[in-house]
């Protein structure tokens, strides 16, 4: 499919513009704005691509020139590629404008080729867009169908008589080996295909010869799809668009148990569900939602989505409605049956479903479980992991016979500085210290404990900590740490000679709260 | 005074309880968990209600770390008897909370007899996220405890909000704990509102640190009357004990500067 006027209609729906007026896109080449896309206006006006603007508007003053936006136009050939997905889930890009439907085995559900193409006119027509589509058995010779001809059905085995009146430049070649062509008088590609390969390959490379090859399908050419199929489909469409969200609701979960009936015969479950809504304009949203475990609950699947679309929902304007909705399983996995009804598996499913909901509401990255490491730095010893994807972790399992626990309930993110620390001896615990603009006095304190920096991981602050446990008169139990730190201190002496002085600095932090 | 007078009052009681859908004791039986300590247990009339929810806040900022140990040693006294699958603690924090006084630290826990490996933590973005969060958690059937925490005091869990929670908590036949990170002023439908404080331990034999104490005081409780206790958790025997008030006179009599103990 080409999407022959893609710059110039994308300006033109946006604009109140009538279609009739000459417009033209403009871009620098070399120094100079030159005409890269025009509309059909300006082409009756004898413009060409590649014109500079100087010479256009010398020709017709009353041009309506806009800048080139290779960016918005690649976003709408990515929505139009995304629309497309209603037609077939094998869509590539074919930049920069053109698209890539693979509809072997999908036209029969459109009526036919014919009626499939006229379908996809009408409906891109509708949304301001001109398409020309060429419908053949090899890539090379659609693409070149819809380039270069007037677009169409090649039969089956019609591929050599149907390129062979059209320029070499439509078999895809750099447009320069095209101009060689041309100037040796191989005008068309009939000409090429009557002629010796050995030396077309000789002078002209054998790229030219591969893209004849695929564009005649002696060589096998494949598409690259945009998205991945997924394995599972489910999909309504809608003579009369919906937008309310309980009907989309209730369709998804229609959708849901079509699905699950499909994915239980074949014994396997979704962990990554796609719900995509068509809207009637041509813009696609597409809803995702993951599952812990694999999936294969009607319901289940409904109350994710249920949660997607309270955080996204707002994002989805139905606007004039939604005229299609597919519900697709993008991973699937084998599940085994599972006897329900007998409590221990049943809470552990209903664990995974309440771990997906809360991941669909919240992100996934937020449900977390604890995982140990093997790292005596105290805040990497325990990860945070994404509850759906964490190992079963052991605890923290170090012996130890204190009647207190020798590691804080809670931990700040970053250490706060404890200030006004008075200890009685050098190296010992604090007597006093203050904390959040408040003093305290030191009942017991225990320590130090020693935790030297892991130099083998190269830590950006080797300094060791010493670790105290304290009971402050209160009763509040902290984890406190003092590291030493030499500070180099520039003094100037009185005779104007500089020196430098090494003094070390002692800091405490307060790195947690004990129970 | 007629000899009548205490049945009636009991039928009276029950009448209410049916009316409010309060389960009584009768009806739970043995489910209400003993915390171990006579006093508090005959309070609670035989123990904590599970299938409820509870309100839990530190009395001072600094008694925080107490808070969370006294609601860590709750949910560890409940999850010694799990249902069968019914063993994972869902501890929600919203993420101002954990900005403002930390995030739980695993081996604290671990060590505090609420294992790890049983914790799953989520940080929300909202207070009212928290709400819902701890509802679905509760309704859900599939964890052994649910404990929300909210910043300063938690002004969203009003009486609406923890009534819907505690709703949650009996469908789902979870124990909830709300904690707040100050006492609240709101009336609330919590079975019980605790305020926890940090108390000074005993000493143990070398001058160090002693078994974790509370200064545990009950301002709320629907069956029965208020309270105020000291408690030392024992968290290698997983169990509450009394903290004599002669542990209370030897802490005033022990030397001003206790001799320091280098353990480490």
């Amino acid at each position: 499919m080409w999407l022959r006027r893609l710059s110039t209609d994308r300006i033109e729906r946006r604009s109140s513009v009538p279609g009739d007026a000459p417009l033209i896109v403009v871009e620098p080449v070399k120094g100079a704005l030159r005409i890269a896309a025009l509309n059909d206006a300006a082409a009756a006006l004898g413009l060409t691509p590649g014109l500079s603007l100087a010479d256009a508007r010398a020709r017709y003053a009353a041009l309506q020139v806009a800048q080139a936006e290779p960016e918005a136009d690649r976003a709408l050939l990515a929505a139009v590629a995304d629309w497309c997905d209603r037609y077939t889930p094998l869509v590539g890009v074919d930049a920069p404008d053109g698209l890539l439907l693979d509809i072997t085995g999908c036209a029969h559900l459109f009526g036919g080729e014919r009626a499939m193409a006229r379908d996809m006119m009408l409906r891109l027509a509708r949304q301001g867009l001109q398409a020309r589509i060429g419908i053949a058995g090899t890539v090379g010779c659609a693409s070149a169908v819809a380039r270069y001809s007037r677009g169409g059905i090649v039969p089956s085995g019609g591929e050599t008589a149907a390129l062979a009146p059209l320029p070499p430049l439509a078999l895809r070649i750099e447009p320069e080996i095209a101009r060689l062509l041309a100037q040796t008088g191989l005008r068309c590609i009939a000409d090429l295909t009557t002629r010796p390969r050995a030396p077309l390959a000789a002078r002209y490379g054998q790229w030219l010869l591969r893209r004849l090859d695929q564009a005649l399908g002696v060589e096998e050419e494949s598409t690259a799809p945009r998205l991945p199929v997924p394995p599972y489909v489910a999909e309504r469409r809608f003579p009369d668009p919906i937008g309310r969200e309980d009907d989309v609701l209730g369709t998804v979960a229609q959708l849901a148990e079509e699905l699950c009936l499909v994915m239980e015969r074949r014994g396997e479950g979704a962990r990554h569900i796609q719900t995509a809504l068509f809207r009637a304009d041509g813009k696609v949203y597409r809803i995702e939602a993951g599952a812990g475990q694999p999936l294969r609950d009607p319901q289940r699947i409904r109350r994710l989505f249920l949660e997607r679309f309270a955080v996204v929902g707002d994002a989805c304007d139905p606007g004039f409605g939604y005229d299609m909705i597919r519900l697709s399983t993008l991973v699937a996995e084998r599940m085994e049956p599972v006897q329900s009804g007998l409590g221990a598996a049943d809470a552990q499913a209903e664990l995974a479903h309440l771990i997906d909901r809360l991941g669909a509401r919240f992100g996934r990255q937020r449900v977390a479980r604890l995982v140990m490491r093997d790292t005596h730095i105290p805040e990497h010893a325990v990860a945070m992991m994404p509850a759906h994807q964490a190992p079963p972790s052991p605890s923290w399992n170090d012996e130890q016979d204190s009647l207190a626990p020798i590691r804080p309930a809670r931990m700040f993110a970053t250490p706060e500085r404890i200030d006004g620390v008075i200890n009685e001896v050098p190296d010992g615990a604090p007597v006093r210290f203050t904390w959040r603009n408040a003093s305290y006095h030191v009942a017991i304190a225990e320590g130090p404990e020693r935790i030297s920096p892991e130099w083998w991981r190269g830590e950006s602050n080797p300094r060791p900590r010493d670790y105290f446990r304290i009971e402050v008169e209160e009763g509040f139990r902290a984890w406190i740490f003092r590291q030493d730190a030499v500070c180099r201190i520039k003094q100037i002496e009185d005779d104007g000679t500089e020196r430098d002085i090494l003094e070390p600095r002692t800091s405490w932090f307060l790195h947690g709260l004990m129970a | 005074m007629t000899a009548g007078k205490p049945a009636t009052l009991r039928r009276l009681r029950q009448e209410v309880a049916r009316i409010e859908g309060v389960p009584t004791a009768l009806e739970t039986g043995d489910r209400v968990r003993p915390l171990g300590v006579a006093a508090i247990d005959a309070v609670l009339q035989g123990g904590l209600m599970p299938a409820a929810l509870h309100e839990i806040a530190p009395q001072r900022m600094p008694d925080l770390g107490a808070a969370c140990g006294f609601a860590a040693a709750m949910v560890a006294l409940f999850a010694a008897r799990p249902e069968p699958g019914r063993r994972e603690v869902l501890w929600v924090q919203t993420d101002f909370a954990a900005l403002e006084s930390g995030r739980p630290y695993g081996p604290g826990y671990d060590l505090f007899g609420l294992p790890t490996r049983r914790l799953l933590l989520l940080s929300v973005p909202r207070p009212v996220d928290l709400l819902w969060a701890m509802e679905e958690a509760l309704r859900s059937r599939a964890l052994a405890a649910v404990i929300g925490e909210l910043p300063q005091d938690g002004a969203i869990a009003d009486l609406t909000a923890t009534r819907r929670l505690t709703l949650a908590a009996r469908e789902g036949d979870s124990l909830g704990l709300l904690l707040r990170h100050q006492p609240s002023p709101l009336t609330s439908s919590a079975e019980t509102r605790w305020q926890v404080a940090a108390a000074p331990s005993r000493p143990d034999r070398f001058g160090g640190l002693g078994r974790t104490a509370f200064a545990l005081s009950l301002t709320k409780n629907r069956r029965g009357p208020t309270g105020r206790w000291r408690v030392a958790w024992d968290h290698h025997e997983c169990a509450f004990s009394t903290l004599s008030l002669g542990v209370v006179a030897a802490a005033v009599d022990r030397p001003d500067r206790t001799p320091l103990v280098r353990a480490g």
